[in-house]
């Protein structure tokens, strides 16, 4: 998986035309990263405030079409979701479509994985697409 | 000093009277028409209260909670648009934030900014904006915070 999104990803910057990702375009220089929490972060009772952070874009709620803005999705214990499709809407995909910046997680204890996918207004990720390093965080056991 | 710390009295008198008068008054408050939820909460996530920053170029992060950030222009319940209000007080909260150099607009839904600050002590406080950059109904902003640059 991790190849195909090299892959994809090289092929968007090189081949704009032929990348398999969506319409709506991301500058080059768009990122969004977690502010919080930090890569293997180490999060007691696992409930928390997960902070989104935007660079070089714009929030807009789901279903608002504005060039180079989107919204948040912040993926779970799941890979990566196809870049030229909406992106699911169920417990390993949280959408932030009402323009949040932060969302509140609550997790069980053991080692999850988070990543963020910005999407545009009908949640499909953009040309190139933009998304964040994953990262793993711990919640201990009770 | 005094007069600074004479001025953030009144300010902060100001800003306590228009919360008071929007709680009391509700639909006559001093705001704006878009509502926002009693439970949102706005913040700057960097720099902190009294931070020291070392370089004249930093990143603002704008931190929100419970509402939702849209671009200037689009018209939805519970979202706005921040500013960034620097070396200033609050504005009017019935009318269109101004845009000047002292009040920076983020109509493009940005979540975070760069500044370049000469040497010495700043205020940095926080504004969201309705789709007109009327401030909301109750006002919607953070504390007024002071940091120094080196």
């Amino acid at each position: 998986m991790k190849k195909y999104i090299m892959v994809t990803t090289m092929l968007a910057a090189l081949i704009p035309g032929l990348v398999i990702a969506g319409d709506s375009p991301a500058p080059d220089n768009a990122k969004v990263y977690f502010i919080w929490p930090k890569n293997g972060a180490t999060i007691k009772g696992g409930k928390f405030w997960a902070r989104f952070g935007l660079r070089n874009m714009g929030i807009a709620p789901a279903g608002t079409e504005k060039k180079f803005t989107g919204h948040h999705h912040l993926i779970i214990d799941a890979e990566l979701p196809p870049f030229d499709e909406e992106i699911p809407s169920d417990r390993n995909h949280v959408h932030y479509g009402k323009g949040y910046s932060e969302g509140r997680v609550k997790l069980p204890p053991g080692k999850h994985t988070l990543q963020l996918v910005f999407a545009d207004h009908n949640h499909v990720p953009h040309n190139p697409p933009v998304f964040s390093k994953k990262i793993t965080i711990y919640v201990p056991a009770n | 000093m005094g007069n600074g710390q004479a001025r953030k009295e009144t300010m902060k008198t100001i800003t306590t009277s228009i919360a008071l008068g929007a709680l009391i008054f509700g639909g006559a408050a001093v705001a704006g028409d878009s509502p926002a939820p009693k439970n949102a909460y706005l913040y700057i996530g960097w720099p902190n209260n009294g931070e020291v920053i070392r370089k004249n170029n930093f990143r603002v992060w704008f931190g929100l909670r419970k509402m939702g950030v849209a671009p200037a222009g689009i018209e939805k319940p519970m979202t706005g648009h921040h500013h960034l209000i620097i070396d200033a007080p609050l504005p009017p909260m019935d009318e269109e934030i101004p845009a000047d150099k002292n009040h920076i607009h983020f109509g493009k839904g940005q979540t975070e900014t760069r500044i370049t600050l000469p040497p010495g002590t700043h205020t940095l406080q926080l504004l969201l904006g309705d789709h007109d950059h009327v401030p909301h109904n109750p006002p919607m902003m953070s504390q007024k915070i002071t940091v120094t640059v080196k």
